[in-house]
């Protein structure tokens, strides 16, 4: 490999090679030990001989140093005219290592020498100029290798030998004594004019072969291989010349110089010198002369010679020999400042105003633009390649003078070192350790030399002439920009070159593949042709239908080209290993539940978390190199890594991804791993979508198969479901905690029973995305659930699947997440945590971190690549908590199932007219093989929801909250008779219940609700007691339909005194038959009210009294269609006790702090009370049914409707104070009183008679009461009496005791008159009426 | 001659690019090492190379483009692409040290000259351009800082939105092409 030293113009090449069959341990041991040597001492050549040769070989004394580096490849032949141009560019010595042993002699190894340097030196090539090989001789062989015969070419060592270093040191000083004589040889040839005509006969002038130079074929031995020049030539000593002397012009010198050269007679210098050299001047000799003296390591003289060289191109527009003059110029001043420095590692100190390094500098630019603009006249391409190479050349010179002066931070001792050797120093190693950009910036301050001149320096050598080199150098060139760059922390421009040394190398592995392929075709040689070192990997894609065939085992070259576009692309933004190979071969999921994948896992979830990050980056540019990376990655071929390539693009940069490129490289990741699974590769990718499962959702059971929990304790209770059916089920706080942490956020599942599982899976890309296969993660109780295979999600969409699984036994499920796997890929576990709301708010947090971050411009370039960023991001964020919660379950143990088998209903519907009541009658049935041995049945019904709101509102007067309660509670639509009947329900045993529903009108539907569990678990003895056990319930429907046909209407009550029941025979028969019974009128009032019929068919209505003290009647009445029909009903009056209508208007409810919300006064409220009980009494009393007339459907007929005002009260209840009025005449004829004539409710009386009304008041009372009378005659105008009407005191009345007042009255006329009278008690409020009675008198002529 | 401009956001994402083609003539100073370039291969990672190291660009006249991986049209615009990408590395290195807004010919990539423009709000103006045009340049820069400061003033517009304004693109070739 060629050095990029600075100071490789004084270096001489020498290259180590193997011979014979030589383990590559043992070969790398010598020649590690060969190459310690990189600088021989002067004073150590041998310089013995005489003649020519002997004009560069060191002065005696003389303290320079000859340097030496150790290329391992020899000089490519492409090369071979630059050899005089600049010879230190070849390799100038051979030695050859050989293990010696019994088995392999000294003769062998030597003829295998010979022949290899054959091979490696071209036929027209001037070098090697010298050669050796070295006999190591093995240990165990030692002595019998035949070591004493002395062949000339080869030196062995024995292994006894002590110190071989010294030897070795020794060996090479006396081949570059060889070497040096080489030069002087050539130099001679030179130096003669037909020499310097072919000097500067082209640019690049080669020495034609000896052949073509009959004149020194003589003298000319260097391309013999006639080993004459050994250890034996170190006799003769040197002859010194004293060339400090002879720096005056050229002519003169060639004279002096010829003077002194036996062998070069005056005359052919005259003859050159007259003929040709009026033509060629000898300003490349003096170069030459300058290079060899160089390589010698005599720079004073190198200098001198340089000099004159450089005077005489400054006129002969030589530009590129002026410029390799200058070359050399700079390079012999670095040396001489290394060897001032040598010995004192101290820097020198640079605080002179201008940098002593740059006229270094400036000789280089010099060179360096010399090259660029020097013109080339052939047409010849291998000139322009040349031309390139030195170009390039210099220009890395100039570029590592400049880096090794920054990396040593400064001009001394250690730059001087790094630029001879650069190998022996890591200074590159230490820059890439610590790159941080404070670092670098303190290195320039302290160098002097920004990072910015550095790399404008190297990207001197970036140019289309790239092109002109031959592969080899282009890589190497390109190689040392990048590294140059990298070492200078210049990410992206590294990563420019690198995109080019990948394209050069693919294009090699290319074309090489091609020659392979030609090559085999035509049957010639191996196909190990070719020299690629960087393609160990050599799968030769053969013709069609052709097998490929692997060669070479090794991976590591595809390995690292693929790393190299990695680093590339990730300067870019681009993650080429987003998705990775999975580790684990064969995937099980057993595997997946390891320890090891819980951290991806979780990572994925930070990943879902941090989903908003801004882009970084330039898509196009990212878009082409990854399809530059795809494109490298199927040359090679590594399917594997196109897989992973096209994918973690996929992963990455969907959002900037064109759709066609999505699609491309979707299907580009498919053709891979399907070659891959076809060449049984059985590595696979890793799950590449993002998170592709959005939600896990447990569907909801069916509603009859949903169990629910209830404490053991309501087994026991008394159910109290009044207080339940009236308020309703609210809750009394505002915020219950209780509630939420209780069982509202467990689900319960039945152990053994399926339930089903929806996954939202999301495909964000525009082509539809397949998945192997999907199952579910879970802990705990074990699920037996298959997975789903073959989804195919469409493009950009959301997609549910449905999952069936059922759990094993008993206890607590979970969910974690989902496993999902490619085609082709490992499978992948996904966790989806359900969130709670701590989760929310923190994801909240995070969200506005992240957003809050966006925005800022706080890091950019390189740093704001995401997964720097993130990195970052992550120490802002707060943490997630540890553990996230997933979807539970409680698995429930096995419940029984039962069925509702049949109803009596058709259709679920019922038709009721109101008041009606029917049997629903339901057939149940067991279908599990668990018995039911707990059955309870609850009802729900339209009219229920409404009332209960009503009650909860409160505004509801007393009065109507009693008859909402007295509704609910009494007549509710539906009810289960016979509840303690049935209990147990066997397995597959059917019973039947009979379910009563009732007609209320505003009933529409109505639910009956069969609650069943098995609680008695003794056969389970396993099973601890728990303290709560979980029903079913199944739900039966029903629609309800009822008609409202019969309306009660104007209930109203009448005192039997007003009755004129003296109408005859128009009433109906009933009525006149319970009007029958009525004895005494002020006992008795009379029920009426009017029934209408809004229906479209005839009903009889009866009326039923059940009063104590009466026997029962009844009234019926058939009511028409549309027609109202009135109902009379006479009812004793009574009176209930004060202590009774006093007490409040009772609550059935039983509800606690209910506040009064009546602001009547006491006595308002007294009557209300009165009027409540009273109608209470009477709808007891009372009792109304209805039937159909063409029918036999009969029913209630409700009362409750109507309501009781007080003057109905006051006709129902009977007085306190009894009250007779009786029409008192004076008989005529003897004077003697006698009752006036009574018919039909009233007294009939002739006008002008005189008449008394007598008065009669009875306290019924058990206390004495003091009352007072009022008469009231109506119209008072025709009517004469005697004394007050009004206020006639009574006095005090002991109770039971009954007093008559008698008033005359006179009729002035004849009519209808009212008398009524009215008692009251003294000193109770006005009011308060104690008693009352009127009479009607019908005053005639006729009387 | 043409010039490139970038208008780079600080994740390194472009919110405006502009290709202008000036009628200045440009003299052509080419080396003659760029001159007579072999067609040395023809597989498809040859026309990368080709297309990086510049040699297209030189050799546009008889240079067929036979990759599949290449990108663009003209001068490859990928390559303007990764040269301006490239060249960020230097600017970030001066725009770190030194505080003025405007560098002029801060980098130097294979025939292009890239100078740069950084507003307070690190958003980096790249220019390539192939000759020295430096008050043109610096006046370019100004009109585009002052185009982008009213395109920023939108208060939808963040940092790394790209600029779709039909205005915004008008006005900046108008300036491109009264300065460059």
């Amino acid at each position: 490999m060629t050095s990029n030293a600075f100071a490789a113009l004084a270096h001489i090449q020498i290259l180590v090679l193997p011979v014979g069959p030589i383990p590559r341990s043992t070969f790398e041991k010598y020649a590690a030990e060969i190459r310690t040597f990189d600088s021989i001492r002067l004073g150590d050549i041998p310089s013995g001989m005489k003649d020519e040769r002997a004009r560069f070989m060191p002065n005696p004394l003389s303290s320079g140093y000859l340097y030496l580096s150790y290329p391992s490849h020899p000089t490519p032949p492409s090369h071979l005219p630059l050899s005089l141009f600049r010879p230190s560019h070849f390799t100038l010595g051979i030695i050859g290592i050989a293990a010696c042993s019994s088995s392999y002699s000294l003769a062998s190894a030597l003829e295998q020498f010979e022949n290899t340097v054959l091979d490696i030196s071209q036929d027209s090539s001037t070098f090697p100029l010298a050669k050796v090989c070295f006999a190591f001789e093995d240990e165990e062989s030692a002595g019998n290798t035949g070591l004493g015969d002395t062949l000339s070419g080869i030196v062995s060592i024995p292994s006894m030998m002590g110190n071989k270093k010294l030897y070795i040191g020794t060996l090479l000083a006396d081949l570059c004594s060889q070497i040096l004589a080489e030069f002087g040889r050539m130099y001679q040839v030179l130096e003669n004019p037909i020499g310097n005509e072919y000097l500067n006969s082209a640019i690049f002038p080669t020495l034609p072969s000896p052949s073509e130079i009959p004149l020194f074929q003589s003298n000319l031995h260097p391309y013999s291989s006639s080993p004459e020049l050994d250890s034996s030539g170190l006799a003769p000593q040197s002859i010194p010349l004293k060339r400090s002397s002879t720096s005056g012009p050229g002519i003169s010198h060639m004279a002096s110089l010829a003077q002194r050269q036996s062998s070069l007679s005056p005359s052919v210098v005259k003859k050159r010198a007259s003929a040709i050299g009026a033509v060629s001047s000898h300003g490349r000799l003096y170069k030459v002369l300058g290079d060899f003296f160089l390589l010698a390591g005599r720079t004073e003289e190198a200098g001198v010679w340089y000099a004159e060289a450089i005077v005489l191109f400054k006129t002969g527009q030589d530009l590129v020999w002026h410029a390799s003059a200058l070359e050399g110029l700079a390079t012999i001043s670095v040396l001489d400042a290394w060897s001032v420095g040598q010995g004192l590692q101290s820097s020198v100190s640079n605080s002179t105003i201008k940098e002593p390094w740059a006229e270094v500098y400036e000789q280089l630019s010099q060179a360096i633009a010399f090259y660029h603009k020097a013109p080339v006249s052939s047409e010849l391409s291998q000139d322009y390649s040349l031309l390139a190479l030195t170009y390039c050349t210099a220009v890395m010179r100039q570029t590592s003078l400049l880096f090794c002066i920054w990396s040593t931070k400064g001009w001394g001792a250690l730059a001087f070192a790094s630029m001879l050797q650069p190998g022996s120093t890591s200074y590159m190693q230490k820059m890439t350790s610590d790159s941080s950009w404070t670092n670098m910036e303190r290195i320039s301050t302290v160098s002097g030399v920004s990072r910015a001149q550095i790399a404008n320096t190297v990207s001197q050598a970036h140019g289309p002439w790239l092109l002109h080199l031959g592969p080899h150098e282009r890589v190497t060139t390109l190689r040392y920009m990048a590294s140059i760059y990298s070492c200078l922390g210049y990410k992206r421009k590294e990563a420019f070159i690198l995109r080019e040394i990948i394209s050069c190398i693919m294009d090699l592995i290319v074309c090489g593949r091609e020659e392979n392929d030609i090559l085999r075709k035509s049957d010639v040689g191996s196909a190990n042709i070719g020299n690629r070192p960087e393609n160990g990997d050599e799968v030769i894609a053969t013709g069609k239908g052709a097998v490929g065939m692997r060669q070479n085992e090794m991976v590591e070259g595809n390995q690292s080209i693929l790393k190299l576009l990695g680093s590339a692309c990730k300067v870019l933004g681009v993650d080429l290993e987003a998705v990775r190979v999975s580790k684990a071969a064969d995937h099980t999921p057993t595997e997946a539940e390891g320890e090891d994948t819980e951290s991806p896992s979780m990572k994925d979830l930070e990943d879902l978390t941090n989903a908003a990050k801004e882009p970084f980056g330039w898509p196009e540019l990212q878009v082409g190199v990854v399809r530059e990376a795809i494109a490298v990655a199927e040359a090679l071929p590594d399917p594997l890594a196109v897989a992973c390539i096209s994918l973690s693009a996929l992963r990455t940069m969907h959002s900037v991804l064109a759709s066609g490129d999505q699609y491309h490289l979707h299907q580009t990741a498919g053709r891979a791993l399907a070659v891959m699974r076809r060449r049984g590769d059985a590595s696979t990718v890793e799950y590449w979508t993002g998170h592709p499962v959005t939600d896990v959702a447990l569907l909801p059971l069916a509603l009859h198969r949903l169990p629910i929990e209830n404490a053991c304790s309501i087994l026991t209770a008394k159910s109290s479901m009044t207080n339940s059916l009236l308020t309703g089920i609210t809750d009394p706080f505002l915020y219950n905690p209780r509630k939420s942490s209780g069982p509202q956020g467990k689900r319960l599942i039945v152990q053994g029973e399926p339930i089903e599982l929806t996954i939202t899976l999301r495909n964000p890309y525009v082509f539809d995305l397949e998945i192997q296969s999907i199952a579910l993660s879970t802990t705990g109780v074990e699920f037996d659930c298959s997975p789903v295979s073959a989804v195919v999600i469409p493009a950009n969409t959301f997609y549910p699947i449905t999952l069936v699984g059922a759990a094993k036994t008993q206890g607590t499920l979970v969910f974690r997440g989902c496993i999902v796997q490619a085609p082709w890929g490992a499978a992948k576990e996904f966790l989806l945590p359900v969130s709670t709301d701590a989760d929310e708010n923190l994801f909240a947090r995070r969200q506005s971190a992240v957003k809050c971050e966006s925005g800022r411009t706080k890091y950019w370039g390189l740093d704001s690549r995401p997964w720097e960023k993130g990195e970052r991001l992550t120490t802002l964020l707060p943490p997630l908590k540890k553990s996230p919660q997933f979807l539970q379950c409680v698995v429930v143990p096995e419940q029984p199932l039962l069925r509702i088998r049949w109803t009596s209903l058709t259709h679920g519907a019922v038709m009721l007219y109101n008041g009606e009541e029917s049997n629903i009658r339901l057939t149940l049935e067991n279908v599990s093989a668990l018995p039911i041995d707990f059955l309870r049945l609850s009802f729900d019904d339209s009219t229920i929801g409404p009332a209960q709101e009503a009650l909860s509102e409160g505004d509801l007067s007393v009065f109507e909250t009693y008859e909402t309660e007295y509704d609910l509670l009494h007549r509710r639509a539906f009810s289960w008779r016979n509840g303690k009947e049935i209990t147990n329900i066997p397995p597959k045993q059917k019973v039947v219940l009979s379910v009563t529903c009732l007609g209320k009108v505003g009933c529409t539907h109505g639910t009956t609700h069969i609650s069943y569990s098995l609680v008695n678990r003794e056969h389970e003895k396993q099973v601890p007691t728990s303290e709560v056990f979980y029903t079913r319930q199944l739900s039966y429907p029903v629609t309800v339909t009822v008609y409202h046909m019969l309306e009660c209407h104007d209930m109203s009550l009448i005192p039997m005194v007003d009755v004129d029941y003296d109408t005859g025979g128009w009433a109906g028969n009933s009525v006149t038959q319970v009007l029958s019974e009525v004895d005494d009128p002020t006992e008795w009032c009379l029920f009426t009210i009017d029934v209408r019929n809004t229906y479209g068919l005839p009903f009889g209505v009866t009326f039923q009294r059940e009063q104590a003290g009466t026997k029962n009647t009844t009234v019926s009445s058939t009511v028409p269609p549309g027609s109202m029909s009135r109902i009379m009903l006479p009812v004793k009056k009574f009176r209930l006790s004060d202590n009774l209508i006093s007490e409040p208007i009772p609550t059935l409810s039983d509800r606690q702090f209910v506040v009064g919300k009546s602001r009547l006064s006491i006595e308002e409220e007294q009557a209300q009370r009165e009027l409540f009980w009273y109608r209470e009494e009477l709808l007891k009393i009372i009792s109304a049914r209805w039937k159909e007339t063409n029918g036999d459907r009969h029913g209630d007929l409700s009362l409750r409707q109507q309501r009781l005002t007080l003057p109905m009260l006051r006709a129902l209840r009977t007085d306190v104070v009894r009250v007779d009025l009786t029409l008192v005449a004076n008989n005529p004829d003897d004077g003697s009183p006698h009752v006036v004539d009574y018919r039909g409710g009233k007294y009939l009386v002739r006008p002008n008679t005189m008449l008394y009304l007598r008065v009669e008041v009875a306290n019924s009372t058990s206390l004495p009461l003091v009352m007072t009378l009022d008469l009231i005659v109506d119209p008072a105008e025709q009517v004469l009496s005697e004394g007050v009407l009004s206020n006639m005191a009574l006095g005090k009345l002991e109770s039971e005791e009954t007093k008559a007042v008698e008033v005359p009255f006179y009729f002035l006329c004849t009519g209808r008159f009212e008398i009524g009278a009215e008692v009251r008690i003294l000193d109770a409020p006005k009011s308060r009426r104690a008693g009352a009675s009127r009479i009607r008198i019908s005053v005639r002529e006729d009387g | 001659m043409s010039h490139h401009l970038f208008l780079l956001s600080p994740s390194d994402t472009p919110i405006y690019s502009l290709t202008h083609y000036s009628t200045r003539l440009v003299q052509t100073t080419t080396s003659t090492l760029s001159s007579n370039l072999p067609t040395w291969s023809t597989s498809a990672f040859a026309g990368t190379l080709t297309a990086l190291s510049g040699a297209s660009s030189a050799t546009q006249s008889h240079h067929v483009q036979g990759g599949g991986v290449r990108m663009g049209g003209g001068q490859d615009r990928h390559v303007i692409q990764m040269i301006a990408n490239a060249s960020l590395d230097v600017i970030e290195d001066v725009m770190r040290k030194e505080s003025a807004m405007y560098l002029k010919s801060v980098d130097k990539f294979n025939e292009w000259t890239v100078s740069a423009f950084i507003t307070p709000g690190n958003m980096k103006f790249i220019l390539l351009h192939e000759t020295k045009n430096d008050d043109g340049i610096r006046s370019f820069f100004h009109d585009v800082w002052e185009l982008y400061l009213k395109t920023m003033l939108n208060p939808f517009h963040t940092a790394h939105s790209p600029i779709r304004s039909t205005v915004f693109d008008a006005r900046v070739r108008a300036s491109a092409k009264k300065y460059l």
